[in-house]
This record gives structure tokens, sequence and C-alpha cells, in this order.
């Protein structure tokens, strides 16, 4: 994995350099970013301690999105585009990074809560493996999706300090933007359901699967429908099977 | 005995779902509360360290004080003298929280408070606000009712019952700003200013108090807890106090903490969370806001573009100010896409002075006295021409429709007479400011031309030289009074929120003859917990034996 990482880190300080601007600015190196961001969290915990739980999902991750980024479906955004003025701004780097930090850790989060919701479905494990499995997924995903959390307001909040200074309204009810305040709300419950005993393990973990589907949706659905201030991430599946 | 607070305090800390864990009565027996003042009663050790990290800088330099003080003060809580000052606290802050005059009119809001601040409340209202907004986004917003007609018809209604009804009179139309939206929204607030009111802030109180554990059984329920034969707590204390901990010792018992800023920040996410609250309140009411298109060389005044948004808004001197576009430009790049586009403004007040100028583009704005002027769209005004030599004559061009960003401009010179309803003529098309497209009479295409060239091109018997292409800027202007509020807010709820990510821990120790009784808890992070722990405890010398007689009789007696 740390491989990976280098040879990812190596595609995008590349892609920088030739491109001239940060390379951020369209789905497909925001893909790229994303697997990238997956590669460093699943190294964080691995210089730490060997063995680690998190790794069994954030290495298939990353090379899943990086797959798919590279796959046949997306060929028509490879090449690299040129930043329209709007998006000629030094926001576009922290804005989009820390959002992009922020949907991997959540992503990684909300996977280990299925994983505990999975695991604590099943019959056929026994009880105490089962039990302390179940603890130390719980308390994983409680901290990286926390760091996510955090990522995620500062990415949010950037964002929209970043479009009050380009178009003079900090808000405006795009629809991108309005899911990532969906995503951030339902992580805000995620948090404070874990603050009741009683509600603690379960229902947060429901409730952080449910937002594993949203992410999926402010990521990828609302770049499908083309529209609002974020179009620039719109794209079309292409194929050439 | 021990009656610290009176019981409504205590019902609210029952109730509140942060604290259930943390309050088992045994907690309260010996609370030290420091408002006596010293006296000179020396205690054989107090250890107090400074913390590397500044966040508790401000709690623990109080605290500090307060622990050197208290050392000397004797009985400070045996006879609840200490807590004299303690107990009314609380209780008038209950009180006055339930308004001025009345018995029953105190219990009301109190009441109202209470279910407020209930977080499955809470947490189901911020689910309906989620529900809201999403459902915003899949219906589309700010259409003529004919729409919503069509795509909810009554006899073939969504989802089985979802028709134009529902939509119109719930408001989703324009859902973000419904009365259910809002009032939501508002609901929330309320449920947040309650929350923080009647749960954090005595929160804050209870986390300050550092409360010594005096039984060797209390100190083992704690969630991490050992024994260390033959040690002493006073090496314990030194070497929690090299591990960044604060590390109070009295006795033969010793309290110590680290990363309390982490249980207060919660506390600042939601006081920055009411702060953006309140200055998006402002901005909503208070500001103005306008769009105008203003062909270069044009000018106008800044309070005829200005309309106000909200009962709030106030105009001010500078909404006389004169705005003129000296000139409107381009920027491409290689292959022709724009790269980006600016205008030069100059500012005039009522006497004609120029008071500013400035060239703006986008992402960078010009500002003047509270004014914002973006830069956030250009158009095509009109195309200079010369035609057989005569002239100049000013076409306008006028925006054709197209799919997606891309914008695309025409205009017609009509050739021949031009009162005839099957009129021929010209067509001159462009997407940019860059080159002119021209067809002639019959459609076909006739020629490319720049601006700037002066090249002339003959289309049909006609010579045309484009002379030149005037752009117009598209220009958006604002004040917002709300605007500082909740950029504060916005920083400190980064801040808070990157805060609350520390873990809060606590240990207490209990020197019981040789052995040292360890307990301790976490908020944040558990299970890396008990590794820490026993890395630490680890550290902690093992004493041999002539040494222990003396250390057990010196800090026992």
């Amino acid at each position: 994995m740390i491989a990976t990482f280098f040879c990812i880190t190596g595609l995008l300080v590349t892609r920088w350099i030739y491109l001239g601007h940060f390379p951020l600015s369209d789905l497909y190196e925001s893909l790229i970013f994303l697997s990238w961001s997956f590669s460093i969290i699943h190294i964080v915990p691995y210089l730490k301690k060997h063995k680690n739980h998190l790794s069994a999902l954030t290495a298939p991750s990353a090379i899943f999105t990086q797959g798919f980024a590279t796959s046949g479906l997306l060929t028509e955004i490879h090449q690299s585009e040129i930043l329209v003025p709007a998006l000629q701004s030094q926001w576009l780097m922290m804005h989009v990074s820390m959002m992009v930090l922020g949907y991997a850790a959540l992503l990684c989060g909300s996977l280990l809560s299925v994983a505990l919701l999975v695991i604590t479905f099943r019959q056929d494990i026994k009880n105490y493996y089962k039990a302390q499995f179940i603890q130390q997924l719980d308390h994983w995903s409680y901290r990286v999706i926390s760091l996510g959390f955090l990522f995620l307001t500062i990415g949010i909040l950037s964002g929209t300090v970043w479009a009050n200074e380009a178009w003079g309204s900090y808000w405006n009810w795009d629809p991108k933007k309005t899911w990532a305040f969906i995503t951030w709300t339902i992580f805000a419950i995620y948090l404070h359901t874990r603050t009741n005993k009683n509600l603690q393990v379960e229902n947060s973990a429901i409730v952080a699967s449910m937002g594993f589907l949203i992410i999926f949706i402010c990521y990828f659905g609302v770049n499908l429908l083309g529209i609002g201030l974020h179009s620039y991430g719109s794209f079309t599946f292409s194929s050439n099977l | 005995m021990y009656t610290l607070k009176p019981s409504f305090s205590k019902t609210l800390f029952l109730k509140s779902p942060l604290l259930r864990s943390s309050f088992k009565p045994q907690f309260f027996p010996y609370t030290t509360q420091i408002s006596s003042p010293c006296s000179s009663t020396p205690l054989s050790f107090s250890i107090t360290c400074k913390l590397k990290t500044s966040e508790d800088g401000k709690s623990s330099k109080s605290l500090a004080k307060k622990i050197v003080l208290s050392e000397g003060a004797p009985a400070v809580s045996e006879d609840g003298a200490g807590n004299g000052e303690a107990q009314p606290k609380p209780a008038s802050k209950g009180g006055g929280g339930g308004g001025g005059f009345g018995g029953l009119v105190k219990r009301f809001p109190r009441k109202v408070l209470s279910r407020l601040s209930n977080l499955p409340l809470a947490i189901g209202e911020m689910f309906t606000v989620a529900a809201l907004m999403a459902l915003g986004t899949a219906i589309d917003q700010g259409e003529a009712p004919d729409y919503y007609f069509q795509k909810f018809p009554e006899d073939n209604p969504v989802l089985g019952f979802f028709t134009w009804r529902w939509v119109l009179t719930l408001g989703f139309d324009h859902m973000f700003s419904s009365p259910i939206f809002l009032g939501m929204l508002a609901l929330l607030a309320t449920s947040l200013m309650a929350c923080t009111y009647t749960t954090q802030i005595p929160l804050v109180k209870v986390a300050r108090r550092w409360n010594f554990l005096h039984s060797a059984e209390a100190i083992r329920k704690q969630e991490f807890s050992e024994s260390l034969p033959k040690a002493s707590v006073r090496d314990l204390g030194v070497v929690l106090m090299g591990a960044g901990y604060e590390v109070f010792l009295k006795g033969p018992s010793l309290y110590a903490f680290k990363g309390l800023a982490g249980r207060f920040a919660p506390i600042g996410v939601h006081l920055a969370m009411l702060l953006i609250m309140v200055g998006g309140t402002l901005s909503a009411t208070g500001s103005f806001r306008g769009s105008v298109t203003v062909p270069q060389g044009l000018n106008f005044v800044m309070g005829d573009v200005l309309s106000p948004s909200g009962f709030l808004s106030t105009p001010t001197k500078a909404f006389d100010t004169e705005v003129h576009v000296n000139r409107f430009y381009m920027d491409y790049y290689d292959s022709g896409e724009v790269l980006q586009f600016h205008t030069d403004l100059s500012l005039f007040d009522l006497n004609g002075k120029e008071v500013m100028r400035k060239t703006i583009s986008v992402n960078d704005p010009l500002r003047f006295d509270g004014i914002t002027i973006y830069q956030t769209d250009w158009s095509f005004s009109a195309l200079q021409i010369r035609k057989d030599d005569e002239g100049p004559f000013n076409l306008a061009m006028a925006p054709l429709k197209l799919n997606g960003d891309k914008k695309l401009f025409g205009t017609f010179l009509p050739v021949g007479d031009s009162d005839s309803p099957n009129v021929k003529g010209i067509s001159m098309l462009a997407r940019d400011l860059q080159s002119i497209v021209l067809y002639d009479k019959e459609g076909k295409f006739a020629g490319v031309r720049r601006p700037n060239s002066n090249l002339p091109i003959d289309i049909d018997g006609t010579r045309i030289v484009i002379e030149d292409a005037i752009g117009s800027s598209g220009l958006d202007l604002k004040t917002d009074p709300g605007v500082p509020i909740v950029y504060a807010g916005f920083g400190a709820l980064m801040l808070t929120t990157c805060i609350s990510y520390l873990s809060h821990t606590q240990i207490w120790a209990l020197q019981d003859g040789t052995t040292v009784v360890i307990g301790g808890k976490t908020n944040r992070a558990k299970l890396e917990f008990p590794d820490e722990m026993n890395q630490l405890l680890d550290r902690v010398p093992e004493l041999v034996e002539s040494s222990l007689s003396k250390q057990s009789d010196a800090i026992s007696g």
C-alpha cells in the first residue's frame, strides 16, 4: 500500500506541474484525490500498529476508486481540462481537498458501521469474539467519523466563504451544497446518538450506514443531474465496451 | 452528608444524556470548592504543572492558583462552608431562567426549556430538516404552478398519493423559504439554545471541579483500573506530569486530567452555530442585493440597482455612488477558451470626484464602504462596424439560446429594403469578443474577422469592416451586515470542532498502604486508553523495602 501511496502522489504531482494548476478541477481528478486520501487513511494507523481492521477497508477502497477513475467508463474526461474563471482561486485547493478527505474518512467510518451491523446480525460467531470485535469496530468507526466530520465541516465552511468571495452569497441551496449539508446533518446526528448510552451502538451504526448512502448521493448522484454551480463535476457515462 | 446541589439541577443532570454515565452518587462526597482565602497551614506536598498545550491555558491557570490556595484551606468540603457559594449559583440561575414573576410563570418556561433540550427531540428535528432538504432537491424549485400540475398530476400521483396539491400547499415549490422549513429551523435553533443553557453550561461547572475519590472501591469501579503494589502515589504524580497531565495531590489521593478543552469544545460548537444562525438571519433580513449588466463606457448609480432583502435593510450614504465601467476585456487561453474577464471600474461620489478605481475579475471583487461589487458574468453589447465606408454603426448583439454554459450572440445587418417582409441581410455570430463569424444573404459562411484587425470583408458586394466588439460586464452588487458575524461563527465552528476531537482523560489514584490503586476514564480515545495507561504505569518506579515504610508513614500521616 505504501507503494500505491507514492504512485498516486507522483501522479498527482505530475499532473499539477503539467497543468499549471492544482489537480482538482473535475471528477476524474477528484476521484484520484479520493483514492489518495484512502491510501493516507490506510497508512496512518498502519504506521502506529501493524495489524488493523481499518486496512481491510481502506486498501480495497483505494484500489476500487482508482480503478473506477481509470476505467473505460469515464474516458471523456481523462484529458486535463482548463480551469474556468470561477475556479481560478486559492480557495479551490483548500475547499475541494478538505471535502474529498472528509468524504474518504466518512466513507471508511460508515463502511465500518455497516460491517458492525452485519456482524451483529450474524448468528454463527461466538459471543466473546463477537462482542470484542463489535466494540473495536464501534470505536474505530467513531474515531474515523469524528475526523471525517471535522474535515467535512472545514470543507463546507471554506466552500461557503469562497462562494461569498466569488459571487457575493454564501448560501444558495445549490443541490450539491444542500446534499453536503444533509451529509453533515446526518453525521451530526450520529455523533449525538453516541452521547446517549442506551442508543449507542446499534442505532449509531444505523445512522452511519445511512450516511454512506448519502455521501454517495452527494458525491456522485448530484453530479449526474449536471445542474447548479457545481456542474464542473458532471459527467456522462460513455462506454467503449 | 451532602446536598451539594438543589434538586433542580440534579434532575437536570440526570436527564441530560451527556452526563448520564459520569454521575454516580459517590462522585460527590468530597468536592473541593475553592472559595475561601488561603490560610497559613502548609501541606506536605502540592503538585501542579503547566500543560505544554495552550488550550487549557485559561482554565488551568485559574485552577492552578486555586489549587495552591486550597491546599491550605481547612475543611473545605466537610462542613459545606466552601460549598455555600456553589449552591445558590445553580439555583439562582435556574430560578432566573424561569422568568421574573410568579411561581407559575417561573415554572412554565422551565418545563418548556427542559422539553426543548431533550436530545431525541433534537435528533428528530435534525432528521426532519435533512429530509426536507433532500425533498427540496428532488422537487424542482421555483417553477410556475403549471409545471407542478404536470409533474404531479392528480389522476396519477407519484408514490400513490403525492399530487400537486401537496406540493403547493406545503410550499415545497419554494422549499427553502417555505414556512415548514423555516419553522423547523427555528425549532432547531431554540432546541440548540435550550440545550446549551440547560445542559452544557452546568457541564462546564462540573467538569472544572476536580474531585478526589477516597475509597479504593470507587477507584476500582472505573473503566480502567489497576493496582501497583510497592509504589508511591507521588511517583505516579510525577510520571503523569511528565506525560502532560495536570496533577493534584491531596494526602494519599491524587486526581489528574488532560484534555479538558475537549469537554468544553462541544459547547463552543453549539455557540458557534448559534452565532452563525444569528448572522444568517441578519443577512436574510438586512442586506441589499442587485445585479446589472453594463456595457463598456456606461455607468449606473448603486442605489438604483440595489434592492432590499428584508425589513431591516437600511440604505447608507454609499448608495449615491456612481459606478462607471471604463473598460471591459477578456483573456483567453491559447485554445480559445475564456480564461478570465476583467472590468475596470471607477467610482465617483456625488460631487463627481473619483473615490476609487479598480479592475475587478472573477474571484477578485471591489469593496467600497460596505458595498462589494463582484464580477460574475459578461455579455456582448454591440458590434461596431463600417459598411461601405459609412458609419461607424453600432449593431446590438442579442444572446442566442444554447445548452449549458456556452454563449452565443448574433446580430443582423439588413441589405436592401429593410421594410419588406422578407428582408435579407448579413448575419454575424460571435461566441466571445475575439472573433466574429459572418454569413451572407443565403446563410452561407462568408468569413471570420477579428475586431482589432480592421480587415475588410466583401459579402455580396458590401464591404464590411469590423471595428470593435463592445462587451458588457455582468456585475453583482451586495451589502451584507451579517457577514462579519457569520464569518466569526464559521471560524469559531472550525476551531471548536477541531478542539472537540481531543479526549478528556481523568485519572484517580489512592495510596492504600504500600499499594497504589489507580482508576481512569476517558471520553473519546477509549481503545487506546488502556495501552497508554499501561505505558505510563510501567514508568512508575517500584519501591524497595527500606523506603517503603517511611513513604507510607509520611503520606498517610
